[in-house]
């Protein structure tokens, strides 16, 4: 009894791995449903701040993440993003992050035209830059001073929603969903907290635990936090999508991890005891 | 209250020589006249701003504001309605005072006037003056103010952040004071056992025969974790030479690199085995976050080394890199002040230091008194936070009650830093 | 030799530290500029370092690969990986897209780079699981302490912690979600700011060590 609790206890990992895999893989294929009930407030928060924003308005929103977190921060952007068209907010699009290509180019290719939305008249896309402090601190006074063409090469002041844009004044947020620490290490000290642009955001679940502070301080508006927050905000928006799929492998994935803390404590106590 | 009742004595004073003397169309031109119009240097700035100022009226009274810097040229700056209330400016109490019935505009010239920043510092600034001038409007009836000027200053202290030169200057004082008496005393330092396995770890390599491998995380030369993990290295690498065992240092930041580098060589140096030294000790392997864990998780699993140390700044790598160890058998000690990825190496690791016990180190493992008596100064500066967080909630929480809320807007202009 | 090793270099930190330090209380031009040349001087010497970095790696594989050490091979895809993506940046001259259309360095980036880093990552759900398995011993209270709060962390981050919650404590009247939300906002911040302050001072601390000569960790030893 002893030694078989012993080597259960000491099972080799790939083991785990493997009931790990089908616990992500079965759900993605075989869909259960389980949706979020209750909505978490930073998600609430987001959602009431963006739902009040005048139709007509601009919004920055940063694409800031590469395919290492797109899991999580994909339905995320792609949430938002549907929010803004819906609400009829004008977006500008941007990114700091390199490998964020690709995925920028998926969401543009996607979402405006399920809204009949217009290159250059409802949203514009940007070039990715990277040295962020340069690009948000110019941004302040004159925007074009850096981003004088947009991601087609073509001049940004040219398009029509750019007619009444110069500055940070003539935004009424900024969004940026990002999977490094941009939000609360670029957006919020350079801009957020210096020229009082409300700040909001999507992290990865890990990330979003060290920025309770902001939240608390309302430095940060509002927040989505890793893909239980995209569902969230799924949800709120009623528009189902990745996040909502995807949180079926999450649930799973996640009882068995607290299957296996309370498993290997059991096993523990019984071998204490005999 | 003060300036209310200055404000009431002012207005009883000038109510009875308007009505008393003019007629009416001269009162309401004096009603629109601008008072105390004035441009101001900006205080505390690199010499390209300047504050217009004017006393807002208790009126329907519409203002429009214009700036030239050569009196010819305007340039409508600003429209202000009746109803506007003025912006403060967001400096402390003691460099700026804002009240409530005074505008004032900070106005950078360079940006206004789209002027070109480098000749602007070279030769605009020398003769630059800015002229202002304001239409008042006020019922179809409009008046125009008299042209005034100011000329903008570069500053040579920043006025707004002496609360922080004074606290740099007393923990300095302090620095010096404990530093100086430092050979005196013994003082005392608590058990940190993450460094005390030091021994242990090396030992165990030794006697196994396997490589210790130590990582410095992916920070820079700049972060203070990545400084003190350096200096564990030294100590680490010095055990290791004194026992003739083998340690391998992958990088991720080509500084680091240079640097763990002259650290290992002198540690051999003073271990007396200078021939054992080899330059492939540190290794530098890329500056890209997940190759440099995928890098030395392959490190491990070829090497089996007998002990890892994770010392420095880390993120998501954290637990890639110490799961990987742990199921490699070795013995390990971590050490970070990210503490979002302390639970990770908590979970993972034997032994962890947790935030300031890495920047202890150096002076927990050398017992050199000066290090050993910077600790004091640490502990210094966490006493005074915890008094002053106590004392200053109670008293806030008194003061809101008893409506004193000027006082604690300057009490916390004077714990913020501009 | 002492002068060059150690004496040159504290009087450049000592004077470079004050005046650094200075320039964030002066707002002059003068500061400003002074700073902006210590960053350009800043990245002059990393990019040189970065060559020091690059030919200290190129250097251990070569040793790897001529001497025949275990696992020699993979020092092989280390020139492979380092020479093609080089010839690929020179010939797409630096550039991931051109004119809409994907360079083959931008191919090389998207298509090899980018899901060999989404792997690693995505590592780490393996990881964890193991490590809450092997190493998640509650052992003492404050060990339990903690696996209740990771506990309703983890309930609180999935729906499906939600309908375990109204099944089993519904009568309750609170939400797991509420409850995470407390845990995050109130003992975990408040112990997150503690860190943040304790490391703070540290951080002052060292720089005036570092400032005034006492610890030289950063520079070698002695």
């Amino acid at each position: 009894m002893k030694d078989t609790l012993n080597k259960i206890l000491k099972i080799d990992r790939r083991w785990l791995f493997l009931l790990l895999s089908l616990s992500i893989l079965i759900p993605i294929i075989k869909p259960i449903g389980i949706s979020s009930s209750s909505i978490s407030s930073s998600v609430q928060n987001m959602y009431d701040f963006i739902e009040k924003i005048p139709a007509g308005s601009t919004v920055f929103l940063g694409i800031d993440y590469d395919p290492s977190t797109a899991p999580e921060l994909h339905p995320q952007a792609t949430a938002v993003m549907k929010h803004l068209f819906k609400k009829n907010i004008k977006v500008v699009i941007l990114t700091f992050i390199a490998g964020s290509g690709g995925l920028m180019d998926e969401l543009v290719r996607t979402i405006p035209p399920q809204y009949g939305k217009v290159y250059g008249k409802d949203y514009v896309v940007l070039p990715y830059m990277p040295n962020f402090t340069a690009v948000l601190t110019q941004m302040a006074s004159d925007m074009y001073a850096i981003y004088d063409k947009d991601i087609n090469n073509k001049p940004l002041k040219d398009y029509e929603m750019m007619k009444n844009i110069k500055n940070y004044k003539d935004f009424a947020a900024s969004i940026d969903i990002t999977g490094t620490a941009l939000l609360d290490g670029a957006w919020l000290p350079l801009v957020g907290d210096k020229y009082n642009l409300p700040i909001l955001g999507g992290v990865t679940a890990i990330s979003q635990v060290g920025l309770g502070p902001y939240l608390q301080k309302k430095q940060i508006k509002g927040l989505i936090g890793g893909m239980k927050g995209a569902s969230e905000y799924e949800r709120l928006t009623n528009e189902q999508a990745k996040a909502t799929s995807g949180i079926d492998a999450l649930n799973i994935a996640h009882l068995l991890v607290i299957f296996f803390i309370i498993f290997s404590n059991i096993i523990l106590l019984v071998l204490k005891f005999i | 209250m003060r300036n209310k009742l200055l404000i009431l004595i002012v207005f009883l004073f000038t109510v009875p020589s308007i009505y008393g003397a003019n007629k009416t169309s001269k009162n309401e031109l004096q009603k629109l006249e601008i008072k105390n119009f004035e441009v101001l240097d900006f205080p505390s700035d690199r010499g390209d701003s300047v504050i217009v100022v004017w006393d807002k009226e208790n009126s329907d009274m519409n203002y429009e504001l214009y700036l030239s810097t050569n009196e010819t040229n305007w340039v409508k700056f600003k429209e202000i309605k009746s109803e506007d209330k003025p912006e403060p400016i967001s400096l402390p109490f003691w460099v700026w005072e804002n009240t409530e019935n005074r505008f004032a505009f900070p106005v950078n010239l360079v940006k206004v006037f789209g002027l070109e920043e480098d000749k602007y510092f070279n030769e605009d600034i020398k003769n630059i003056n800015l002229y202002a001038k304001i239409k008042s409007v006020s019922k179809n009836k409009s008046f125009k103010s008299q042209i005034v000027n100011g000329k903008p200053h570069g500053n040579w202290f920043r006025k707004e952040r002496i609360n922080n030169f004074v606290l740099v200057l007393l923990i300095t004082v302090i620095f010096f004071v404990v530093v100086s008496h430092a050979k005196k005393r013994d003082l005392f330092i608590r058990k940190i056992p993450g460094l005390d396995a030091i021994d242990e770890a090396v030992g165990r390599a030794t006697e196994m025969g396997k490589p210790v491998i130590y990582v410095p995380g992916i920070g820079g030369m700049s972060s203070i974790s990545t400084i003190a993990s350096v200096f564990i290295l030294g100590e680490v690498s010095k055990k290791i030479a004194q026992y003739d065992s083998t340690i391998k240092v992958p990088h991720y930041d080509p500084i680091v690199y240079t640097v763990a580098k002259e650290t290992v060589k002198q540690s051999y140096i003073e271990a007396e085995r200078p021939d054992s030294y080899r330059d492939d000790i540190n290794v530098y392997v890329t500056s890209d976050q997940f190759a440099y864990a995928a890098a030395i998780d392959g490190m491990i699993t070829r090497e089996k080394p007998a002990a890892c140390f994770y010392m420095g700044y880390f993120m998501a790598e954290s637990l890639l890199l110490a799961e990987v160890g742990a199921s490699s058998g070795a013995i390990q000690i971590a050490g970070t002040d990210v503490d979002h990825q302390l639970p990770f190496f908590v979970t993972a690791c034997d032994y962890t230091l947790i935030g300031e016990e890495l920047y202890a180190a150096g002076a927990y493992i050398s017992k050199e008194p000066m290090l050993v008596s910077a600790l004091k100064i640490q502990d210094f500066g966490k006493l005074l936070f915890i008094i002053l967080a106590t004392v200053l909630s109670i008293t806030f929480l008194i003061m809101s009650k008893t409506g004193n809320i000027d006082m604690i807007g300057k009490i916390l202009d004077i714990l913020r830093v501009k | 030799m002492n002068i060059f090793k150690k004496y040159i270099p504290l009087a450049l930190v000592f004077v470079f530290g004050i005046v650094t330090l200075a320039s964030y209380y002066v707002p002059h031009r003068v500061s400003e500029s002074y700073m902006e040349q210590i960053s350009v001087w800043e990245n002059i010497v990393f990019a040189f370092s970065l060559f020091l970095g690059a030919i200290s790696l190129l250097y251990s594989h070569y040793n790897k690969i001529v001497k025949k050490v275990d696992g020699w091979g993979y020092s092989l895809f280390v020139y492979l990986g380092f020479i093609v993506m080089i010839v690929l940046a020179i010939v797409a001259n630096g550039k991931i897209s051109d004119e809409g259309q994907m360079t083959a360095l931008g191919w090389g980036f998207n298509y090899i780079y980018n899901p060999l880093s989404a792997t690693m990552f995505s590592v780490l759900a393996f990881y964890i699981i193991s490590t809450a398995y092997r190493s998640f011993r509650i052992k003492s209270s404050s060990a339990f302490l903690l696996f209740i709060a990771g506990l309703i962390l983890m309930l609180g981050n999935i729906p499906l912690g939600d309908l375990i919650w109204s099944k089993l404590l519904g009568w309750t009247h609170t939400s797991i979600a509420s409850i995470k939300d407390w845990v995050m906002n109130v003992p975990s911040t408040a112990g997150k700011r503690g860190i943040l302050i304790g490391v703070s001072v540290g951080a002052a601390v060292t720089s005036l060590k570092i400032i005034f000569g006492i610890e030289r960790g950063y520079m070698g030893k002695d």
